[in-house]
């Protein structure tokens, strides 16, 4: 058994601000090879220096070294939901020190690995979807407006979810452990998922609907039949509606990025200069 | 205030956007309307740095994508298009097309700068197995954040520093209908994005949320504040209801799964 009274004890909070500072700083060396892996490893570097801060004994040494190699593997998760993970691997590492006869070492990365995929799937859905959409939908309408009240309203929706949400999701990794994971998984994460796809979704419409503002200027009869005017008896906004879908079917189709945009610009300055759409 | 001390601003208004996603976990900072607002009150002129984020924001919703992004990086764009915008007296929809090329040059830097953070992931493996662990980290926390800074700020300060003039030119020459094409084309940028955030967000039949969505705002003048509030609203209906059997689990994937008829 490795001797572990030399382990420095801190605070809660200080290990819980540590989770939450480094795991929003995990992107900071994001890389082609393996993604967030130093990110991963400067976030639980803390909690393995405290573990083995014996610099002068070997075997402390040899430990911190596994532990800094063990860590610096792939990894790749929403900055928010990877405080979770951090939590719990620093816990995993905790009961490492503690027990390394009984502890496979190689359990904490296949946690780590299990986890960054479907944390990432919510964490990406939630923020970049529904969150970032919500608040900078609502923002954007403000501004357009004129009111700097936008891009303030905007950032104070994403840092209500964004804050507390890290600093839970450190907090509950590294308390509950393994017990929290099993709850995850017990359908909670699907239904999570189903409320956040349902506000979402609506919001996209929503969006559709009040922000694009595709118009027509055709008319008929010497200019006493206006297309516009039809339209907006029968479906109102349609010519939006029909944009995004069309843009979503070439999306489907797996049309590149590049394409795409040049049918935006291209195809948008052609309509415009036939007097087809406006 | 000179050329150069504005493009230093603005490329330090840059590296804040940066740094956003880097630091601070992607807390939206980064944003066009947020740095078109910010590089408004930098520049002196607040209601032109907002009128143009709100107009970039909305051509850039879905654009700025998640990690190993590769269409052009519209947080550069936003920053470098509201410059030139304001600058220049000419609209946010020109500035765009405008800055839509530098900031596909912006984003190649990307390409070589996340390959060679990747090479100083070796140097970091080295430094750990000579035990220089404080080394290792400072590879992360230092280096990134120095190769991330430089990677924006100098393609927007040489933009700004060198360009303002030569897009002033450009500005000047473009014709009327161009100009009226591009306002056009910024409502379908607005559209494709709205459809990459949808095929992001819809799998199979969530469709019909994005439907309710449309039509509760076409027909009953709903803002998106309100269609928001009925979203959540419904979503609580709908997880309330037990063993309905026709909900489905929405999921970055394509894949279909029934609801689980579980306690929450």
């Amino acid at each position: 058994m490795t001797d572990n009274t030399t382990a420095i004890q801190v605070s809660p909070n200080k290990r819980y601000s540590q989770y939450f500072w480094r795991s929003w700083a995990i992107q900071d060396s994001w890389n082609y090879e393996r993604q967030m892996n130093m990110g991963f490893l400067y976030g639980i570097a803390p909690t393995i220096d405290r573990l083995y801060p014996d610099e002068n004994d070997p075997e402390q040494v040899a430990k911190r070294k596994e532990a800094y190699e063990r860590h610096m593997a792939f990894y790749n998760c929403t900055p928010q939901t990877s405080a979770f993970v951090l939590g719990l691997a620093s816990s995993m590492e905790e009961e490492y020190a503690r027990d390394p006869e009984n502890f496979d070492p190689e359990t904490i990365n296949a946690v780590k690995t299990s986890l960054m995929g479907p944390l990432s799937g919510i964490g990406d859905s939630f923020f970049q979807g529904t969150i970032r959409t919500i608040a900078f939908g609502l923002g954007t309408a403000l501004a357009m407006q004129g009111s700097i009240l936008g891009p303030v309203l905007a950032m104070v929706i994403s840092a209500a979810f964004s804050v507390p949400i890290t600093w839970y999701a450190g907090k509950f990794g590294y308390e509950m452990g393994n017990s929290f994971l099993e709850r995850l998984q017990s359908g909670a994460m699907e239904k999570i998922m189903y409320a956040c796809g349902i506000v979402g979704l609506m919001a996209i419409g929503g969006m559709v609907a009040t922000l694009i503002g595709i118009t027509t200027p055709l008319t008929f009869s010497e200019g006493t039949v206006v297309l516009q005017d039809i339209l907006n008896g029968i479906v109102p906004m349609v010519l939006d509606l029909g944009a995004v879908m069309g843009m979503y079917y070439l999306i489907k189709r797996n049309v590149k990025t590049t394409w795409m945009l040049a049918i935006c610009i291209l195809g948008g300055i052609a309509l415009s200069a036939f007097g087809l759409l406006a | 205030m000179n050329s150069i001390g504005m493009a230093v601003l603005i490329g330090l208004v840059a590296v804040f956007a940066m740094l956003d996603s880097r630091l601070l976990g992607r807390l939206n900072f980064e944003q066009p309307l947020i740095t078109s607002t910010i590089i408004g009150i930098v520049l002196g002129n607040p209601a032109a740095g907002l009128a143009s984020g709100a107009t970039i924001e909305l051509m850039s919703m879905g654009l700025v994508q998640v990690g190993a992004a590769t269409p052009p990086d519209m947080v550069m764009g936003g920053i470098i298009a509201t410059s030139f915008a304001i600058l220049t007296g000419s609209d946010p929809e020109t500035a765009v097309a405008i800055a839509i090329p530098i900031a596909v040059l912006g984003q190649l830097l990307g390409v070589t700068f996340r390959t060679i953070i990747a090479a100083l992931g070796h140097r970091a493996d080295v430094a750990i197995e000579k035990g220089n662990f404080r080394e290792a980290t400072n590879y992360h926390i230092l280096w990134g954040t120095i190769l991330y800074s430089t990677m924006y700020f100098v393609p927007v300060f040489l933009a700004i520093y060198l360009g303002t003039d030569f897009v002033q030119a450009v500005v000047d020459a473009i014709p009327a209908w161009i100009t009226a094409g591009l306002n056009f084309a910024a409502k379908l940028l607005t559209a494709y994005g709205l459809a990459l955030l949808l095929s992001m967000m819809a799998s199979k039949g969530m469709m019909v949320f994005f439907l309710l969505g449309f039509f509760a705002c076409a027909y009953l003048g709903l803002d998106v504040t309100g269609i928001s509030i009925f979203g959540v609203l419904l979503a609580l209906i709908l997880l309330s209801i037990k063993g309905s059997g026709s909900a489905a689990a929405a999921g970055v994937d394509d894949d279909y799964d029934p609801l689980e008829d579980e306690d929450f």
